[in-house]
Formats: structure tokens, sequence, C-alpha cells
């Protein structure tokens, strides 16, 4: 009787251990995990998740005015009103649609052009360039500037002939002449971004078996059929993240028309792109709520451009599962 | 080496590159012309800061201002721009790059002992959400960082630290590009079968992190802190919003913006009130000068990159 119950009883104790023993391991793995991440994600909450919460507070505050510095409470919809009927607002997106419908397709063409010719290029001589090509990547914000003032103003430039033939004498004529900022602009991202990109692509070409090209050109195909139906094909996952990188990437620019502004004497527009606009909202008009909901606008732009890049790029497929 | 060489070999026989055919030479002159384009302006900019500023002015000097470089300039010019600040804060410039070195020394630093276990632990360790942060960690990792300069500054603001530095450095140490790097090294170059053979030894999660995976983690971590440092050193947006209030608190990246508006060329108002003058060889020195410690890591990271290219090659 007694080891009736001791042997009905025993087998399912066992069992429970051997289960508690893996539950146990595996709540040993889980603290481990959260201990080494913790560094990170307090990181993350302080300059990620706990900003964009508190700008989602902000915005839906009451604006303070002369006459009431001290209002507050909750506003509602108010300061995404106040951003959305700004004069500037629909402007400042049509700007950087002006610049994104230059820059994107040339970026795109230049990068895949590029990478094509390097990868073409085996040997010292390819990467020689491909290190020449990243160098101006290095001139990054300021700097990348400060090369193109040197290049904008007739007087100095090494292509002032150039601004000459147009008829431009100064930086300012150069820079606010109408028409003339987008591909100004065009060309200072496309010298500074071109390069990271050039080494990016090739790296994918470089994932490419050697046996595929091996094969082609048993079938007869020569150099320009296998970039056209092998290479570019193949490397589609990378020209599509370099493309909506490139999109997320307009919509945020605000060093070069900010500083450009400053260059040409404040004859450009103060509020070029919609981080601009932002940036004016809290620095000039001391409307925080504005400012948070603008910066919001352009959040949730970026952020739908960022879940296409990791759910359907095909690039961070391992992670998707 | 000796495998790079047979496929170099193996792919010129194939494209049948090793004739001087007519694509042959169109390809290496395209390439040669766009080289040309990309290294002239470059070349011709830092030469401006070895000219005078009458050179310059003139447009004289010759071939991309190369016959107009001298030493005296430099050092000329460098007084300019030490001499900016006026009487309380001569010499700003260097408190500047020091403020500089600080945030971006110190974020890179964060970055590593944030970026290297958190990598690790999304690699070889099994726990619930860890997908989110993976998910999380790519997304903030392809938004452009200048989208929440505006949500830092309103926070930052609350808690009334702005104008100081140690909000922007903390911020710096937060780099998902980082914990993605770190990741991927540990994705591939550490076997599962290791940890798990650690764990059967008895070692803890976190023993096991500093004994099995920190000793090769070196090239993770070079990558790390050269990426970070980068980024940190040519940020521009961040220290703008949370420094531009304190002029002695300032980054260099931001600091090159006043020496700009300081400048007779952009604004003879500013500039008229100044004892230094600030024109287009003193500021081309000046921002040379904040290149520098850029050209030092790259350098000293090159050997860590060439390594990692495929791995490095995935961030713009």
């Amino acid at each position: 009787m007694t080891t009736g119950i001791a042997g009905t009883t025993r087998a399912p104790e066992r069992r429970r251990t051997a289960a508690g023993r893996r539950r146990v391991l595996r709540r040993i793995e889980t603290r481990g995990a959260w201990t080494l991440l913790s560094p990170y994600i307090v990181l993350l909450l302080i300059a990620g998740v706990i900003p964009i919460g508190y700008a989602l507070f902000v915005s839906l505050q009451k604006t303070p005015t002369n006459l009431e510095p001290n209002l507050s409470g909750f506003g509602g919809i108010d300061a995404f009103v106040t951003a959305f009927t700004d004069y500037r607002f629909l402007q400042t997106f049509a700007n950087v649609f002006s610049v994104l419908i230059i820059w994107l397709p040339l970026m795109i063409i230049g990068i895949v052009g590029m990478a094509l010719l390097v990868h073409a290029s085996p040997g010292r001589f390819g990467n020689a360039m491909r290190f020449i090509y990243y160098i101006p990547g290095a001139l990054a914000g300021v700097a990348n500037l400060m090369l193109w003032v040197y290049l904008l103003n007739p007087a100095q430039s090494p292509i002032g002939g150039f601004w000459h033939a147009l008829g431009f004498e100064t930086i300012k004529a150069v820079v606010a002449s109408p028409g003339t900022l987008p591909p100004i602009l065009t060309a200072m991202l496309f010298f500074q971004g071109i390069g990271t990109w050039v080494v990016i692509v090739n790296g994918g070409l470089n994932g490419i078996p050697d046996e595929i090209f091996e094969a082609a050109s048993i079938d007869g195909a020569n150099a320009w059929n296998l970039a056209w139906r092998i290479k570019i094909p193949l490397i589609r996952p990378w020209i599509g993240y370099a493309a909506l990188m490139n999109l997320a990437y307009g919509f945020q620019l605000f060093l070069e028309p900010y500083l450009l502004d400053q260059v040409a004497g404040g004859a450009l527009p103060d509020q070029y792109t919609p981080t601009q606009l932002g940036f004016w909202f809290a620095f000039a008009n001391s409307n925080f709520p504005a400012a948070a909901a603008m910066s919001l606008v352009v959040l949730v732009i970026t952020l739908g451009i960022g879940l296409i890049i990791v759910f359907r790029s095909g690039l961070f497929g391992e992670e998707e599962k | 080496m000796a495998r790079r060489a047979s496929i170099d070999h193996d792919v010129h026989e194939v494209v049948g590159a090793k004739r001087w055919s007519a694509g042959r030479i169109a390809r290496i002159a395209t390439m040669s012309f766009i080289a040309v384009l990309f290294i002239f302006p470059i070349v011709g900019f830092v030469a401006v800061a070895f000219r005078s500023n009458e050179g310059v002015a003139n447009g004289s000097d010759g071939f991309l201002g190369l016959g107009g470089l001298s030493i005296d300039n430099v050092i000329y010019s460098w007084s300019q721009v030490i001499g900016y600040g006026g009487d309380g804060n001569r010499g700003v410039f260097l408190e500047w790059m020091g403020n500089s070195l600080f945030v971006s020394i110190g974020g890179a630093i964060l970055a590593v002992i944030a970026a290297i276990p958190a990598g690790y632990a999304l690699a070889r360790l099994r726990f619930r959400f860890r997908r989110t942060v993976l998910v999380v960690t790519l997304l903030t990792m392809v938004m452009p960082n200048t989208v929440l300069v505006i949500p830092l500054f309103l926070e930052v603001n609350a808690v009334g630290a702005i104008g100081q530095l140690w909000p922007v450095l903390v911020i710096m140490g937060f780099f998902p590009f980082g914990v993605y790097l770190s990741y991927i090294h540990f994705m591939t170059t550490l076997p599962p079968e290791l940890v798990e053979a650690a764990r059967i030894d008895g070692l803890g999660e976190v023993a096991i992190f500093f004994q099995v995976a920190t000793p090769i983690s070196r090239q993770a971590i070079a990558l790390v802190t050269f990426f970070s440092f980068v980024a940190n050193w040519t940020n521009f947006f961040l220290p703008l919003a949370l420094l531009t209030s304190n002029f002695n608190g300032k980054t260099v990246s931001i600091g090159i913006q006043d020496l700009i508006g300081s400048s007779p060329l952009f604004n003879p108002t500013t500039a008229a009130g100044l004892d230094v003058k600030l024109y287009m060889p003193q500021l081309a020195l000046a921002t040379f000068v904040t290149m520098l410690p850029l050209l030092v890591v790259f350098i000293g990271a090159q050997r860590f990159l060439m390594r990692g290219q495929t791995v490095g090659a995935v961030k713009g």
C-alpha cells in the first residue's frame, strides 16, 4: 500500500523536478540576459523611449502665451493644429520633395553604377578607388559644409568659372537664387554620402558566390550582361535599403540648409525643412508643444520608413524569424 | 590572402579583363575621372588652410591654390583662430575641442559598455521579448538620429540640464548600431555550443559573458568605438540644441558655426567688432584641425575596418 502510494507519487514528482529544473535554468538565463542588457536598456529609455513619450505628452499641452506665460494643462490637439496650419508647414515638405526628387534618383544611379564599377575591378585598382570614393564621407557634417562654402564661392572656387558663366558673382547669389538650392543640396549630400553606400553595396556584391558569375560567363554573358542581368537583380535588396535609408535621411535635413542660410547672410528661407521648422518652434518661438508636435510628425514618417526597411527589405531576414 | 588572390585571378579570367579591351579602358578611365572629381575639391580645400587671405580672395596661387602654401600663413591663421573669443575667452576654440573629445570619447566608452553585453545577450541567450528588443534596436538604428533631438531637448530641459556636457555624453552613449554590430559579431564568431559547455561547467550567465565572450570581442569593441566616436564627433544637431546657450561649453562642431558667423565674409557687422579676422584660410584651418581626431581614429581602426568590412558596411 505504502509502496504503491510512494510509487505513484514518485514519478510525477521526478517529472516535476525535471520541469522545475528547466524552469530554473530558463529563469537564470532570462535573468542573465536582462542583467547584460541593462546598461543598454537604461540608455534606450533615457535617449529613446522617455523623450518620445515626453514629447507626446508635451505636444498635448496648452501653449503658454505672452499674456499667460504659465499656461499649461491638457490642450488636446491644439499644438498639432498650430503646426499643421503654420504657413510654412506644407512648404517645408514641398522643399524636401524638391530635393529628394533630384537627389534620390541620382544617388541610387551613382551608388549602383560606382559599386558595379568597383566590383568589376578586382585587385589593387578597385580597392584604391573604393577607398578614394569613401574619403568625402569622412568629411561629415560641418566639415563638408565648409568644403562647399569654398566650392560655392565664385571668387575663390576652383569651379569659379562655372559660377561666373551662370552669372553669379557672390556665394549669396549662388545659394539664394531661385531654384539653385535643391541642386546644391543634392551635390552636397551626394558628395558626402555616396562613398559609404558604394562600400555597402559593394559588400552586397561581394556576397554573391563566384559560381554564379562563372556559370553566366560559360553561358556567354559579357561584362554588361553580367552587371545588368545578374548583379543588379541580386543586389536589389541592397538598392532598396539604400533608397529607403536615404529617403528617411531626406526628411530630417537640417544642417546644410541651416548653415547655408548663415553663409548667405540670411537670404535663404529660415525654415526650409520640417526639422528647421520644429527647431524654430522650440528656439525662436518657445512654443514647445508645437515643436514636440512637429518632431513627432517627422518621427512618424521616418518610423514608417524604418518599419519597411526592417520588415520588408529582406536584409534583416534573420531577425524577423 | 592567398584565397583572395585566387578569387581575383578567377574573376580576371571570367570577365576577360586581362586584355586591354575597350570596355576595360572605359571602365578604368571612368573610375579614375570620378576619383579626380572626389579628390580635387578636398585637396583645394585643405590647401586653403595653408594660403594667405589675399591669395584666396584674389583666386591667385595657381592650380588649386597649391602655389601659395606656406607655414607662415598657417601660423598667422592659427593665431586668429586661437584668438577668437575676446578677452575673457581667448582660446575658446581649444576648449571646444576639449569638450568634443570629452563627449565623443565618453560617449564611445558608454556605447561599448552597453553594446557588447547587449549584443551578446541578443545573439546567444533565449529570453522573452528578445525579438522585441532586437526590432526596437534595428528601428532606432535605421532612423536618422536627428529626429529625436527636439524630444531630447525637451527632456533635458525638463531636468534643467541644458548647457551641460554630461547629458550630451549620456545620449551619445545610446548607439543601437553598436548593439547590432556586437550582435552580428557574436552570431558569427561565438558558437552556441561554447556557451552551452560553459553552462554545464557551472558558470553563471554573466560569468560566461566575461570569461567566454569578452575575450573574443576585440573586433567588435574596435568597430563600436570607431563608429561611435565618428558619429559623436560629427554630431551637429544634438549639441546645437543642448549646448548653444553655453558659449564655453560648446562642442567644436557647433563652435565652427560661431566662427562662420563671425567671419567678415558672411557677417560683416559682427566681424567688425572682433579683434581677429576670420577669412576663408582661418575657417579652413579650423575645419582641418577638427578633422585630425577623425584621421587618428581612422588610421587606428583601419585594420579592424578592413577585416569587418561586410559587418561594418550595413550602416550608412
